[in-house]
């Protein structure tokens, strides 16, 4: 087997960005390079969590009241000092808040899951024939899975390598984790509120795949 | 009878190698001399607070500065027999207890890849026009001159290019970016830094942030497209005279035009704002989104 495909070769795969020689290419590999072939259909599930956005979704009261709580739980934990952009770690960044802010992390992002799925299906049933937004929520809901799974699976590798990085480096790490968490957290709550907009669709799109990209290049600066 | 050069080189390298290092203060001298392709291919991977890399019109490499005296350093080459070296590589190895303070200065053809990666260093590159792939936490990245691929990844540390390299991508964290020149394909993407482009052509350009405010005033290619998302960082187009369409969304955030006396129209859901503008021709493509930082257009 050749060389895997980049990372960066894979993200223009998806954009469409490539040469036809060199898009042809790229798609022989991953057809016979599993590794590849899984990098990019995570890639690409990704990418679709917004663009598969079902056209009309109006959550009911209560989902709205616990993502808001979910999203405001998250921004507590996470939330960085602005003044402070200093190296040094800072006081709110210690290994023990650090553990507890991914797992805050991960239960916010499975609770948001969990939400948006456990209130979809009693629509589905109690619609009888599956209406065209249930094949759409569906798509949702696989995307956002795939979604978590690489930011978990990453999420792990990096743990593994742990100590392979400094202090210093995993505060910065934390730190642009946090800003990007943010700002996911903010796009998908004004996503749910108008998920047929284009332009908010790409941003949020752009902020995940600033997720997966930092946490993969942090991950391959640790196992090198 | 004199040796031939390339044998002279190895000879040079070989005795690098096996002799003891120069004490200077805690210091090790580095020394390395060597035939090397045109476009030989120099991997540079370890412990070195600071790199100067210099593109030259000879076929040889040299490698020279000083690393602390408990750093190893382990170069690697290809081609045997005193041929040139195709391929050259450098592990430097610090001391866990040592502080990392390498200085390296490193001569290659002018067409050579070089791929650097450190922890926190300064990396000076000049006159390189083959493939420049960087890779740093902090520190800086600068860059002068017109490589071919220039790809650099950084946490904090700033990232400065200038010159007109083809295809270039930078990635940082918290790190600013600042190009000055032209690039056919330029793709930026940072959570929190600061992008300034500024100066000449460009005619493919993606850039992406999360807070960190954009500023872009180049020219844009006849026929080219500029595509800038910020989440909460505040976009700045400053068009010149260009002749180009606009488009441009916020979400939350406010558009300023100080280019025409068209006025933003009201978001979606009235929130944000959306602007859509001919200028000249619209030979260019400019597309805009910011979910709640500002978007400024000024010529």
């Amino acid at each position: 087997m050749t060389d895997h495909l980049t990372w960066e070769t894979l993200n223009d795969l998806v954009d469409g960005v490539l040469s036809p020689s060199a898009t042809d290419a790229a798609e022989s590999h991953a057809r016979e390079c599993a590794e590849c072939a899984s990098a990019l259909a995570g890639l690409r599930a990704t990418l679709s969590v917004a663009r598969d956005l079902p056209a009309t979704l109006t959550p009911p009261d209560d989902l709205w009241r616990d993502v808001r709580a979910t999203i405001e739980a998250r921004k507590v934990a996470h939330l960085p000092s602005g003044a402070d952009r200093s190296p040094s770690r800072g006081w709110w960044v210690t290994p023990q808040r650090l553990a507890a802010a991914a797992v805050v992390l991960v239960a916010a992002t499975a609770s948001l899951t969990g939400i948006v799925i456990n209130a979809r299906a009693p629509a589905v049933a109690a619609g009888g024939a599956p209406a065209a937004s249930s094949t759409v929520s569906v798509s949702w809901q696989a995307s956002e899975r795939a979604f978590q799974a690489s930011v978990l699976e990453l999420r792990e590798q990096l743990e593994a390598l742990h100590d392979h990085l400094s202090p210093g480096t995993l505060v910065k790490v934390e730190r642009a984790l946090a800003t990007i968490d943010l700002a996911i957290a903010e796009g998908r709550e004004a996503l749910l509120r108008d998920p047929s907009n284009a332009a908010l669709s790409e941003l949020v799109a752009s902020n995940y795949r600033q997720k997966i990209e930092l946490l993969r290049r942090v991950t391959q600066l640790a196992s090198s | 009878m004199m040796m031939p050069f390339s044998f002279r080189l190895a000879v040079s390298l070989t005795a690098f190698i096996v002799a003891a290092p120069l004490a200077a203060g805690a210091q090790q001298k580095v020394d390395i001399r060597r035939a090397v392709t045109r476009d030989v291919y120099v991997r540079l991977n370890g412990a070195f607070s600071s790199l100067r890399v210099t593109g030259w019109q000879k076929d040889s490499l040299v490698m020279t500065g000083n690393l602390p005296r408990e750093s190893r350093l382990d170069p690697a080459m290809s081609g045997a027999g005193g041929a040139p070296a195709a391929g050259v590589k450098f592990y430097i190895e610090g001391s866990s207890s040592a502080s990392v303070s390498g200085s390296l200065e490193l001569f290659v053809p002018a067409g050579a890849t070089v791929w650097a990666k450190s922890g926190s260093a300064t990396i000076d590159v000049t006159g390189i026009t083959g493939g420049l792939d960087l890779n740093i936490v902090g520190g800086e990245v600068t860059v002068t001159g017109n490589p071919r691929e220039l790809n650099v990844e950084s946490m904090d540390g700033n990232v400065t290019v200038s010159g007109a390299p083809t295809w270039m991508r930078a990635k940082t964290a918290s790190g600013d970016v600042t190009i000055r020149g032209s690039c056919t394909d330029l793709g930026i993407t940072t959570v929190s830094g600061t992008v300034t482009v500024r100066d000449g052509s460009f005619e493919r350009t993606r850039i992406e942030s999360v807070t960190g405010n954009v500023t872009f005033g180049a020219g844009i290619a006849r026929a080219g497209s500029l595509l800038i998302d910020s989440h909460s960082g505040t976009i700045e187009l400053q068009v010149g005279k260009a002749s180009l369409d606009v488009d441009a969304t916020t979400i939350t955030g406010r558009i300023t035009n100080s280019v025409t006396t068209r006025r933003p129209t009201p978001g979606r859901e009235g929130r944000g704002e959306e602007l859509t503008l001919s200028l000249g021709t619209g030979e260019a493509r400019a597309t805009l989104r910011s979910f709640k930082g500002n978007i400024r257009l000024t010529r």
